[in-house]
């Protein structure tokens, strides 16, 4: 009896409730993270140059989703906080600068190390490229082989290159998002 | 109705059984989605209700409970949020990385968020913040300063009053910020639109101007220039008309004010004009404030003193009780010290001995005492006695001291006291009540002859049935030393021995005591002597070491005469702290005890008078906190409170001194110091750039001379500073210098020492000179405020300083001690007959004295040398004689007798008479008179 109603209490939720998901983003300082939460949210690209001490916290409707964004700040002293901020939640976003080519490989130590832990198991995880306006800038495919994403097989995992600057592939991102919505069962 | 209020009732039962672990269980709620605001709330109080009752979390349990809160601002519930800063600011001790937060804070405190988090968020910023990360966010914090709302403004200024501590070079550059809100610039629209018609009064309006008081003070405490422009640029209602608006802010001025005057004498005479606009002031709050402080200083004008006795008999006939307590208090305390001043609230005063708040009506009768005359004492009494089991304990004691001053002020009413006293004794109440009527028993006993036995036999009554070890130990004593005096010696000594048979061991001992005390006594007499050694030689049975130890001791010495003078009727004794800090001494270098047994020799001994009115001088200081006010009535002596004060740090000053000069390693080689000048020379004038103290200290073969400089400019350090010091007479022969300890850095006001030493050629000889003395050193300039120097590469320029010269004298080799039994030292130096001169008697004719008061002190600093208070201060202007009593090197007993008198023609003539067992000592003393 009690399925019976909460099944229609589901599908009436549905009709008038908008879809809610939670997202972390992480990734090295100065990957841009904050700078993609705002153009995400406000559809504008503001130079922020002050680093997140901690995090931000920010919620975004787009359609009948609402999204909550964790902004995890990227420096050292924080990345030991990731975790916490992961667990539990709909997808990791994590943000690498491609054009910065020395920190490729810190960044792809910090992934692995993240995804080793057992409480993050099988959370998706999309891999962004971030600034991808500039001309060093490494394309999806690169970025793929220097974070050696082919051999993470036990989720979900997608790679774009986009620019928040120039608001390129933040409509993928969102869609894969968007499609991540629903928990896993 | 009742529903809720059963639930209130279950609520409550339910935080009363609250289980931490089941708390900490529920907090996994915080991470749940969507997120329940109500209940998160209501787990939030229960955390802070486990954390306030005392309960710990580990680090882990703490850190993981503050993750889980921080999930908690995705929610913007107003009154949620607000529970996560409590919760934040609480964890922020316990828990890790708590840093966290602080982008989230930041968003919150911004000028576009809502004011309600505004105010609250600052708060928890600052816990969480560390200093590191506070230039971030100073730019913040100081437009929250000036922000037009209130709350903010104060949360932003408590904040940084917190973070003084912890960054105070960040916080010092929000000063300007701080100024602004004081001088109301920045005073809200909405708030002074409103408050000029309402009560302008309450505490709440304008309270940032409070808090940023407080915090303008800190800044600038450490300079009394700036505290003084503080206090006079928002003090003065005629000069900048009142910025200040919020009373509690006035509160702090006055006592800032207060300050200032303290340190500052010249500027008594503006602030006290100051405090008699403050008395006026329309707030209560302030004028009681005002004129506690009036009432509380030194050397009010009278005119001052009137005033602040009006507003407060004005307070006298409030109908609020707290007012009619805080004026009738303030008139106690002030009748203390000038009851005249009080009298004219006398009317009023007797219109609260009823009062229906018990308080106030015993502070009535307590002040009425002190202003009232003899004829008002009995009714007073009356009425005290009618509700004395009515009061307090603390206000009992108010009224014991209050009639203990009283037996001093009219001694023909003694029985009155006396029978009140003792109806208080048989009360129920707690230790500090009794005491403080045992010891204004025995306070009537000592100063009232008349009723000493009738006294006495109240206090033997009290130790039948006393509660209090250190009462009955108190009263035992007591009676050993004033029942031999009696008629009847041998009713006491029965009391006393009850005690041996009924009490604890620490009363036991005591009473054994006493007992020996009567046996020893010169009024006893072989009868009465032969039945003390009986009982005494009972008690030698006792079960306490201590009883039976004491019991032999004194059966041991209270054979022979001798030994009785020497260990029961000891008049002198060492003064506690120098002894104290000698045995320190001795034990914390443990090489010490392989030299020897220490010596005692060279601490100086005090009479027992003389240790009495220091230590009840220093208890009249202490009970009297801020002012010392001693009624002169009680100690006879007329020394006046400053003057008694002064003295027993004097001596700590030369304590300390000797405690450094032991700290010397070039020193340690030296061995004791045979004396120290008693009281530090100044080399300076006071007030100026650098102060020099010396301090003289004689060994056996070496002199040193101590120079405790003082750096008073803020701005400057001085490094690698020492005196140099050349003697005008040509003593080359005689000392030859030794050694010479710099000191390494002079920092602002942490006064060091700089030593010089000699080495004396021959031990015998006597030096004596002067010697011109200059202070040379490094300047280097440095921030005021941290010390560091401004620029580590400046080499500093070399400077010297003029001194006034040192003289070594006479004195410098006389340890100023008292000797005991000196009367028989004196007669028997007299009498040796060896061929040599032990005594030397010669007249001076001094025309330049214009009372006897200034030949005495001129001799104490001219002989160094030990004499007792009634000898310092003649009473007889005509006529005088004192002693003083000292020994030259630790070691040779000097008296010196002198005997003066004055005429106003003449001046004051002087003879001398110099006893000692070294005949060249009685010379080397009168010659350092001549």
């Amino acid at each position: 009896m009690t399925g019976i109603i909460k099944a229609l209490l589901d599908w009436l939720r549905s009709l008038f409730w908008k879809e809610e998901m939670e997202l972390t983003l992480v990734g090295l300082q100065n990957s841009g993270k904050t700078t993609l939460v705002n153009v995400i949210a406000s559809g504008h690209f503001t130079e922020d140059m002050i680093p997140t001490v901690g995090f931000n916290m920010r919620k975004v409707t787009k359609g009948n989703v609402t999204m909550k964004l964790w902004d995890i700040g990227g420096q050292p002293r924080f990345r030991s906080m990731w975790e916490r901020y992961c667990r539990g939640v709909n997808a990791i976003v994590f943000v690498v600068d491609s054009a910065d080519h020395a920190k490729i490989d810190q960044a792809r130590a910090e992934l692995w190390s993240l995804l080793e832990k057992p409480q993050l198991y099988n959370i998706p995880v999309l891999v962004l490229g971030n600034k991808n306006d500039l001309d060093e800038a490494l394309t999806a495919e690169e970025l793929i082989d220097a974070i050696n994403l082919k051999n993470i097989t036990n989720r979900d995992m997608a790679c774009y290159s986009i620019s928040a600057k120039n608001q390129t592939n933040i409509d993928i991102t969102l869609q894969w998002l968007i499609k991540h919505s629903k928990p896993k069962q | 109705m009742s529903w809720k209020k059963d639930e209130d009732g279950d609520e409550l039962s339910a935080l009363m059984s609250l289980d931490q672990s089941a708390v900490l269980q529920e907090a996994r709620m915080f991470n749940e989605t969507p997120i329940r605001p109500r209940q998160c709330r209501i787990l939030l109080a229960k955390l802070m209700y486990l954390l306030q009752r005392g309960d710990t979390l580990s680090t882990t349990e703490a850190t993981e409970l503050f993750f889980s809160i921080t999930k908690l601002f995705q929610n913007k519930d107003m009154s949620l949020r607000q529970m996560v800063y409590l919760a934040i600011k609480e964890l922020s001790e316990i828990s890790e990385n708590v840093i966290m937060v602080t982008s989230s804070l930041m968003k919150d405190m911004q000028p576009k968020s809502e004011d309600l988090y505004r105010a609250k968020a600052i708060r928890a910023l600052c816990k969480i913040t560390d200093v590191s990360m506070l230039p971030g966010i100073e730019r913040f914090l100081k437009a929250a300063i000036v922000d037009k709302n209130q709350s903010i403004s104060s949360s932003a200024l408590v904040s940084a009053y917190h973070l003084h501590g912890k960054a105070r070079d960040i916080v010092r550059r929000w000063g300007g910020e701080v100024q602004e809100v004081l001088n109301g610039k920045t005073a809200s629209s909405g708030i002074s639109f409103f408050g000029s018609s309402k009560s302008n009064t309450t505490t709440a309006q304008s309270i940032e101007q409070y808090h940023a008081l407080g915090m303008l003070y800190t800044l600038r405490q450490n300079d009394r220039m700036a505290v003084a422009k503080i206090v006079q640029s928002f003090g003065g209602g005629s000069r900048g008309g009142w910025n200040i608006k919020n009373p509690l802010a006035h509160v702090l001025l006055i006592r800032y004010a207060v300050k200032v005057m303290g340190s500052d004498p010249s500027s008594a005479e503006t602030l006290g004009s100051m405090l008699e606009e403050w008395v006026r002031y329309r707030s209560e709050m302030v004028s009681l404030e005002a004129a506690k402080a009036i009432c509380e200083l030194q050397d009010a004008s009278p005119k001052l003193v009137s005033s602040a006795v009006s507003t407060l008999q004005s307070f006298l006939g409030s109908s609020r009780a707290i007012t009619r307590f805080s004026a009738i208090r303030a008139l106690d305390s002030l009748a203390m010290t000038r009851p005249e001043a009080v009298q004219p609230c006398n009317m009023d005063m007797e219109s609260l001995v009823s009062d229906n708040c018990r308080s106030v009506a015993t502070l009535a009768i307590t002040t009425l005492l002190k202003t009232g005359n003899e004829a008002s004492v009995d009714r007073l009494m009356k009425a005290m006695q009618g509700f004395m089991s009515e009061i307090s304990d603390e206000f009992r004691i108010i009224v014991a001291e209050a009639v203990k001053n009283l037996c001093v002020k009219f001694p023909q009413k003694h029985s009155v006291f006396l029978t009140f006293l003792s109806g208080a004794l048989r009360d129920e109440g707690g230790f500090e009540f009794k005491q403080a009527i045992v010891e204004a028993i025995i306070g009537l006993a000592k100063t009232v002859d008349e009723c000493r036995e009738t006294a006495l036999a109240h206090l033997c009554e009290f130790i039948e049935d006393c509660e209090f070890t250190r009462l009955s130990v108190r009263i035992l004593y007591f009676l050993g030393v004033e029942g031999p005096a009696t008629s009847m010696p041998t009713i006491y000594i029965r009391h006393i021995y009850n005690r041996v048979v009924l009490e604890n061991a620490q009363v036991r001992a005591a009473a054994v005591l006493a007992l020996a005390k009567f046996g020893s006594a010169p009024q006893s007499d072989g009868k009465l002597r032969e039945s003390i050694n009986v009982l005494l030689k009972r008690c030698l049975d006792d079960r306490d070491d201590e009883v039976r130890d004491r019991a032999v001791w004194a059966l041991h010495f209270i054979q022979t005469d001798t030994k009785r003078i020497r260990y029961m009727r000891d008049d002198s004794t060492y003064p506690m702290r120098t002894l104290e800090s000698k045995l320190v001494d001795y034990i914390s270098n443990h090489k010490n005890a392989e030299k020897g047994p220490i010596s005692l020799s060279t601490i100086p001994k005090i009479s027992r008078e003389q240790d009495l009115a220091q230590s009840s001088a220093k208890k009249d200081i202490l009970s009297v906190t801020s002012s010392n006010i001693v009624s002169p009535n009680i100690n006879k002596s007329t020394l006046t409170p400053s003057e008694k004060a002064d003295q027993p740090s004097f001596t700590n000053t030369t304590q300390t001194a000797v405690a450094n000069l032991s700290l010397v390693p070039d020193f340690s080689s030296y061995g004791n110091v045979l004396s120290s000048s008693s009281k530090p020379v100044e080399l300076t004038e006071p007030e100026t750039e650098y102060t020099v103290l010396c301090h003289k200290h004689v060994f056996n073969s070496h002199i040193v001379f101590q120079f405790e400089c003082t750096n008073t400019l803020a701005e400057n350090v001085l490094e690698d500073v020492y005196v140099d010091m050349t003697s005008s007479d040509d003593l080359d022969d005689s000392i030859s210098p030794l050694a010479v300890v710099t000191i390494p850095e002079l920092k602002f006001n942490t006064p060091s020492s700089a030593y010089v030493s000699f080495e004396r050629l021959n031990a015998d000889e006597i030096v004596t000179g002067s010697f011109e003395c200059t202070l040379k050193f490094k300047v280097f300039e440095c921030d005021s405020a941290t010390g560091e120097k401004l620029d580590s590469d400046d080499p500093g320029f070399e400077d010297e300083y003029l001194l006034e010269s040192v003289e070594l004298s006479e004195a410098d080799y006389i340890l100023a001690s008292y000797i005991p039994n000196w009367k028989s030292e004196w007669d028997r130096i007299g009498k040796i007959d060896d061929g040599e001169e032990h005594e030397i008697i010669s007249s001076f004719h001094l025309p330049h004295f214009s009372n006897l008061k200034d030949c005495v002190n001129n001799l104490v600093v001219v002989l160094g040398m030990f004499a007792s208070d009634a000898d310092l201060n003649p009473t007889n202007s005509v006529a005088h004689q004192a002693l003083f009593m000292g020994l030259f090197e630790s070691r040779d007993k000097v008296i010196v007798r002198a005997r003066m008198t004055f005429q106003k023609s003449n001046g004051v003539t002087l003879e001398l008479c110099v006893r000692s067992d070294n005949p060249n000592v009685c010379n080397l003393v009168m010659s350092s008179i001549s």
